[in-house]
């Protein structure tokens, strides 16, 4: 168990053919399918598409939370049947992920007991976590004593402590207000320079997605696929200022917009003739 | 987000101290209302008997008092008192053990928690003490006898309860429990247990009214030793002062675990209350 850890030995977490569906027969709904995806270590991916595409499931799938109905998910080219020992999940309910008899101390150790981590270890391994996301100190606090940017704040530092090396983040900022969303996501930029973990987040806001990202891939229905992907080429430095007006910004949040405005039918024939 | 805290925790605090000034004072308006209404309910009780009103056998309010004093001085009222209380509460141990189990276990596999419905609401309503004939047949009319009537009864809104606290745990917190695979038993002590613990609490309350209920009854009807007994016992002599005295002291007896039970569940549950607001 290193200290706020420092991923070493990275994974590869590939998506191959993956298809989703839901009923049988006639009935059948598929969800996601042909969808391919592979994430090198220390990668930042954000995975951007419409309200109800399908974002949900296909972080879920991720996750090893929900079988998949064809094709699969492989870390180190190892299929993922179960939710796996170093894939943190930080989900977009964080005030229910967050167990309200436990203080956040206790919310962030839990998984460690899990593992079978020692008491006086998993505390402490959980201060430096809560440390490292700017949350020194509150560790005896309960969630209900917090705002929901703290809470959200624990709720990666949980996933942190469990020693992911693959962060899963399912819309992490959907109801926090706009300065607080700032914030968040420069700790979370912070984050994974500072621990080169792989961070896979899936969000509908282009501009999130834009700004965060070393590559995002754009998600289209339906069954959802990849419609796209874009290179951001910021390097490791990000400013809400500076970044936002750069041309590269503009430029991919241009590109996304029209790809997911235009609708299916545009969406196919752009993946026709590349 | 450091100065946002510091803005609003001492506002916080102001409000909170305010709120609990304004609870006290209504705690105090309460304690007067009831004693004026017990107070009243004793004025009519003593005028009703005094007027001939009340059926014949009633017995005043002040000879009430007397008898109650000559009890509490008794050591066969203590005797049975202990007796009582015991199998009542044996009763509700036994009944929590197997109704929290059982209701926790059935509640969180959601097929399970349908199908078993028309067992609990058949269970629920079962009057047990109607198994008393046969029970005092197999056992006897002894402690024993007493507890089982007791947890049998008692088990009902205790597994009812568990049951639908299961069902309490929200699927945030189940996918939570699934992506860092917690095992199952460190699951059900730190994650299930406590989401359902408000719910369990509230049917452990019921069960212990209803459990001093059903040892006074068994007791009545079967004369096993305890207070059933002596209330019996008092009619039989014609003493009706003592019967009324020894209700009155059970009444008593069950406010106070009654009330009890709530401030254990006020400090157990601390979270739960205040993360309501």
């Amino acid at each position: 168990m290193s200290e706020v850890s420092t991923a070493t030995a990275g994974r590869t977490l590939s998506v191959r053919g993956l298809g989703k569906s839901y009923g049988t027969g006639a009935d059948e709904n598929w969800i996601i399918r042909n969808l391919d995806l592979e994430v090198p270590p220390g990668e930042f991916v954000s995975i951007v598409g419409p309200s109800g595409v399908g974002k949900t499931t296909l972080l879920r799938s991720l996750s090893g939370l929900v079988p998949p109905t064809e094709g699969g998910v492989f870390i180190d080219g190892d299929e993922l049947r179960a939710p796996h020992p170093e894939i943190g999940v930080v989900f977009q309910d964080y005030s229910r992920s967050l167990l309200p008899w436990m203080t956040t101390v206790e919310n962030v150790a839990f998984p460690l007991q899990g593992k079978g981590v020692g008491k006086a270890e998993r505390l402490g391994i959980a201060e430096r976590n809560l440390a490292a996301v700017g949350l020194g100190g509150k560790g005896n606090l309960y969630a209900w004593e917090m705002s929901g940017g703290m809470q959200q704040r624990v709720a990666i530092a949980r996933a942190l402590a469990y020693d992911s090396k693959i962060l899963l983040m399912d819309e992490p900022f959907a109801s926090v207000d706009a300065q607080t969303r700032l914030d968040l996501e420069d700790l979370v930029v912070d984050l994974h320079t500072n621990l080169g973990v792989t961070i896979i987040l899936v969000t509908h806001d282009i501009d999130e997605a834009v700004y965060l990202a070393d590559r995002v891939v754009v998600i289209a229905e339906r069954p959802a696929h990849v419609v796209d992907e874009i290179h951001t080429g910021f390097g490791s430095h990000r400013d809400q200022v500076e970044t936002r007006s750069d041309p590269r910004f503009a430029e991919a949040r241009g590109r996304i917009l029209t790809l997911l405005r235009s609708g299916v039918a545009a969406i196919t024939q752009s993946v026709a003739q590349p | 987000m450091k100065s946002r805290t510091q803005q609003t925790s001492p506002e916080r605090g102001r409000r909170s101290s305010r709120r609990q000034a304004a609870a006290r004072g209504s705690k105090a308006a309460v304690v007067v209302r009831r004693i004026v209404a017990i107070a009243l309910l004793l004025v009519l009780w003593q005028v009703a008997v005094l007027t001939g009103i009340a059926p014949g056998l009633t017995p005043r309010v002040d000879r009430v008092a007397l008898a109650l004093i000559e009890i509490l001085g008794r050591a066969d009222f203590w005797l049975a008192l202990l007796q009582t209380v015991s199998a009542a509460l044996t009763g509700v141990a036994i009944a929590t053990v197997v109704g929290v189990t059982i209701g926790l276990l059935v509640g969180s596999i959601p097929a399970a928690g349908r199908a078993v419905g028309l067992i609990l609401d058949f269970g629920r309503s079962f009057p047990t003490i109607a198994l008393l004939p046969v029970l005092i047949l197999v056992i006897g009319a002894n402690w024993r006898m007493e507890v089982l009537v007791v947890s049998l009864a008692a088990v009902w809104p205790i597994l009812v309860q568990s049951l639908y606290g299961a069902q309490q745990m929200t699927s945030a917190a189940s996918e939570m429990t699934r992506s860092y695979r917690i095992p199952p038993l460190l699951k059900f002590r730190r994650v299930l247990l406590p989401s359902a613990l408000p719910m369990i609490s509230t049917g452990i309350r019921i069960a212990v009214a209803i459990s001093i209920l059903v040892a006074v009854g068994v007791e009545v009807l079967s004369q096993t030793p305890g207070l059933g007994r002596l209330i019996t016992l008092a009619q039989g002599g014609g003493r009706w002062d003592l019967a009324f005295a020894y209700l009155f002291l059970i009444g008593c007896f069950g406010w106070g675990v009654t009330a009890l039970l709530a401030r254990a569940e006020g400090r157990l549950l601390r979270w739960n209350r205040l993360g309501e607001k």
